[in-house]
């Protein structure tokens, strides 16, 4: 039974996968519709094979990294710049507030006006879109520190070095962790976004290229693709979370 | 202390300032950078004309019915899949698998399938509010504390009983957080949607025709409207949540 | 204050409680660890017992066994003759937190209790009311539960157990999360309560005050595994002063047996 039990998770896959096949095999829509999954297959390891899925791979995640990094950086440090200082409340916080109501997808038509259709445009999306989650959390992060740690810090005449090392950073990072992945995840859709609209190379490229010339094997592959990125990143840094949060009682 | 309330404004006048005077700098500049009163002009032809009001009405229909098909679905999927164990084992593998892929990810496919029209707009824009719908449904069951179960138990409750006065109100908390995050996806993938299927009307498509157009100023008009119209539909909905949930201690 | 007929109420002749070799296992990390070991014991009807005992010797764990939480057990729990079989209405319990449901007014709270009895709406509401203003919460009908403080709380859950007129009221540390002196006010309220109501109470207790101040019987138990290791009649009636000099030689006498001087 034990045995089982995580094989029964696998049931409906593998019934729809089954369905698929048949439906497909049985000719009820045309092929340029619905395409076996054998050839799905097929189209993933000819793709490999000819190196032109691991190309678009890295074009879309060396743009990820670039943005993610920069947006997320500045986010951070903006972040508790925020909880730190009145003064840079007063004069920042309404505007963060207002801009960060604006979802990122819109403003990829402005973006584009602004900044042309280059990498350049997808760089700065991605960052905008890391900055605001990151910003938000860090900010929160730090002023949910509670002030009794710092008076046992005080009490104990810690240095502040230890101060910062020791109680305020762990106290902290789990919630900014949890900014990033969140930031993170939508960084990613952000991107394919943007290269499904405007690009000559990526994930999102390959997908609207195939879509265009009814190669409805290359989209699925370049979705599944897609899902599987989105998936391991946030898999990724939900065992970081956990890891650096495991003092927390969840 | 009003003195405190208007340094908030000190950054964006100047932001706005600095967009002026980009826009005065030569033919590049104004391209990109249109001046305030072309954007002024813009907004009142586009709400003369009732072009924004068509095309933001287009928008806020397929979200708010997405929005309920998403809630409808999501509270009965969530809720099969939290009470009854088999349907769960079945559901869940292929829910997570799905959920993976971006919202918009789906758009190409689904354009495939069902073309550029109003139905997958629809479909892609139900789908990006059944998921929250369906995880808070599901992980709210879980919440229910074990106290009030055994409580319930001890009052001699029927199940439908228990299901109707226990399960379903501590549940209502938790489903209320799913509507709000459904409200903002739908609203994000119903304008994103349009971006990319833009035939019909939108703010998404109004949008895209605009950039074809090298019309900055009616983009502007757009996303301004995008935000104010998200702001507003979720500001009216944490209104109503809090109201069906007075019982509950105010943080 | 006028003294009350000791130690049985000559009207109450439901409510006797019987319990004959009652031993429970639970399994830790796969092994068996007994909580409960041959438990004997005899409750008249009207009776108030306190069972004292530290922490983990299974009183709890009695308690859910009589209320019917938890079927899984070896020896017999009779209630009037009849074998109890899961949870019922003829006895109460009051939990240590107060487990009110919080999306319900305190009035819904306790009328909830009677949803599955037949009678006339008004009649419903008349018991509600009644109740409310016997544990002294009149006023406060209309408030949620985080609107009450924990003392209140407590009071309103033990209107809930009582507004079915319960044979049994089963108490399982009902005042072990107040503070001091909330906790001696609702002793003398519980008192009050019960010379009003004339049901038998268990209460479960690790308090020796509240045990002596209020048990007709003062069961005290052991741990590992849980056995009764005395029974105590405390022949004293109620309602008592808390300084008598009688709970004070049973105070030291049962401190020196539990904590050992």
């Amino acid at each position: 039974m034990r045995l089982l039990s995580p094989l029964s998770w696998l049931i409906s896959p593998l019934a729809l996968l089954t369905l698929w096949a048949l439906v497909a095999k049985a000719g009820l829509f045309p092929v340029n519709l619905l395409v076996p999954p054998l050839e799905v297959w097929h189209s993933f390891a000819e793709l490999l094979a000819t190196g032109e899925l691991q190309e678009h791979l890295s074009g879309s995640l060396s743009r990820l990294a670039l943005g993610f990094a920069g947006g997320s950086l500045a986010g951070l440090a903006f972040g508790t710049a925020l909880a730190l200082s009145k003064t840079l409340e007063a004069y920042c916080a309404p505007l963060f507030h207002t801009l960060r109501q604006i979802p990122s997808i819109a403003l990829i038509p402005m973006f584009v006006l602004l900044f042309g259709v280059d990498e350049t445009f997808k760089v700065v999306i991605v960052a905008k879109t890391a900055f605001f989650p990151v910003a938000l959390a860090t900010c929160e992060g730090v002023r949910a520190i509670p002030r009794s740690h710092f008076e046992v810090a005080a009490v104990y005449r810690l240095r502040w070095t230890t101060l910062v090392g020791r109680i305020a950073l762990p106290a902290a990072v789990p919630a900014i962790v949890t900014g990033v992945r969140v930031a993170l995840t939508r960084a990613w859709v952000v991107l394919v976004a943007c290269e499904l609209l405007a690009a000559d190379s990526g994930l999102g490229q390959m997908i609207e290229m195939a879509r265009q010339m009814l190669r409805i094997d290359v989209v699925m592959v370049g979705v599944v693709v897609t899902g599987v990125i989105g998936f391991t990143l946030d898999f990724g840094l939900r065992r970081l979370e956990r890891r650096l949060s495991n003092w927390q009682s969840r | 202390m009003k003195v405190r309330d208007m340094r908030g404004l000190v950054l964006p006048l100047l932001m706005v300032g600095a967009w002026e005077y980009a826009s005065r700098q030569g033919a590049a500049g104004a391209y990109a950078f249109v001046p305030l009163a072309q954007v002024a002009s813009a907004m009142a032809e586009l709400l003369g004309s009732g072009e924004l009001l068509i095309n933001l009405w287009a928008s806020l229909t397929r979200t708010c019915t997405g929005l309920g098909v998403g809630i409808v679905g999501g509270i009965g999927l969530g809720a099969l899949m939290a009470l009854c164990g088999p349907a769960n084992r079945l559901i869940a593998p292929l829910f997570h698998a799905l959920r993976q892929v971006p919202m918009l990810g789906w758009i190409p496919l689904i354009a495939l399938w069902l073309g550029n029209g109003e139905s997958a707009k629809l479909l892609i824009v139900s789908l990006a509010a059944l998921y929250p719908m369906v995880l808070n449904t599901f992980e709210s069951r879980r919440q229910v504390e074990g106290q009030h179960r055994e409580a319930a138990q001890v009052l001699m409750l029927s199940r439908w009983q228990q299901l109707r006065l226990i399960l379903l109100p501590a549940a209502v908390p938790g489903i209320a957080a799913g509507v709000l995050q459904a409200l903002a996806f739908a609203w994000v993938t119903s304008v994103g949607s349009e971006l990319f299927l833009s035939s019909g009307a939108g703010l998404g498509s109004l949008m895209m025709n605009a950039e074809a157009a090298a019309r900055m100023e009616i983009i502007i008009v757009c996303v301004l409207c995008i935000g104010l119209s998200g702001y507003l539909m979720s500001w009216l909905c944490t209104l109503l949540s809090r109201r069906l949930l007075r019982w509950r201690p105010n943080r | 204050m006028n003294a009350i007929a000791h130690p049985l109420h000559p009207s109450v002749d439901t409510g006797a409680l019987t319990i004959c070799g009652l031993s429970k296992t639970y399994a830790l990390k796969g092994r068996p660890v007994k909580v409960l070991k041959d438990i004997d014991l005899n409750i008249r009807p009207g009776e108030f017992v306190s069972i004292l005992g530290a922490s983990g010797c299974g009183k709890s764990t009695l308690l859910r066994l009589i209320v019917g939480l938890d079927q899984d057990y070896q020896g017999q729990i009779l209630l009037d003759q009849q074998p109890v079989r899961g949870p019922g209405l003829e006895r109460g319990i009051v939990f240590q937190d107060h487990r009110l449901f919080p999306w319900m007014t305190l009035q819904q709270n306790i009328a909830l209790a009677l949803k599955n009895h037949v009678m006339p709406a008004a009649q419903k509401d008349r018991l509600v009311a009644e109740h409310i203003d016997l544990v002294g919460l009149r006023g406060f009908e209309l408030a949620y539960p985080h609107q009450l403080s924990g003392g209140m709380a407590q009071r309103a859950a033990i209107a809930r157990a009582l507004v079915n007129k319960p044979k049994v009221l089963l108490l399982d540390e009902p005042l072990g999360a107040l503070d001091a002196l909330t906790r001696v006010r609702l002793q003398q309220e519980l008192q009050r309560i019960w010379i009003q109501e004339r049901c038998t109470v268990i209460m479960v207790t690790h308090d020796i005050d509240e045990a002596l101040y209020l048990g007709d019987r003062v069961i005290v138990m052991d741990a590992n595994p849980g056995t009764i290791r005395e029974d105590l009649p405390i022949d004293l009636p109620h309602p008592r002063e808390r300084d008598s000099a009688l709970l004070q030689g049973y105070k030291q006498r049962l401190l020196g047996e539990l904590v050992g001087h």
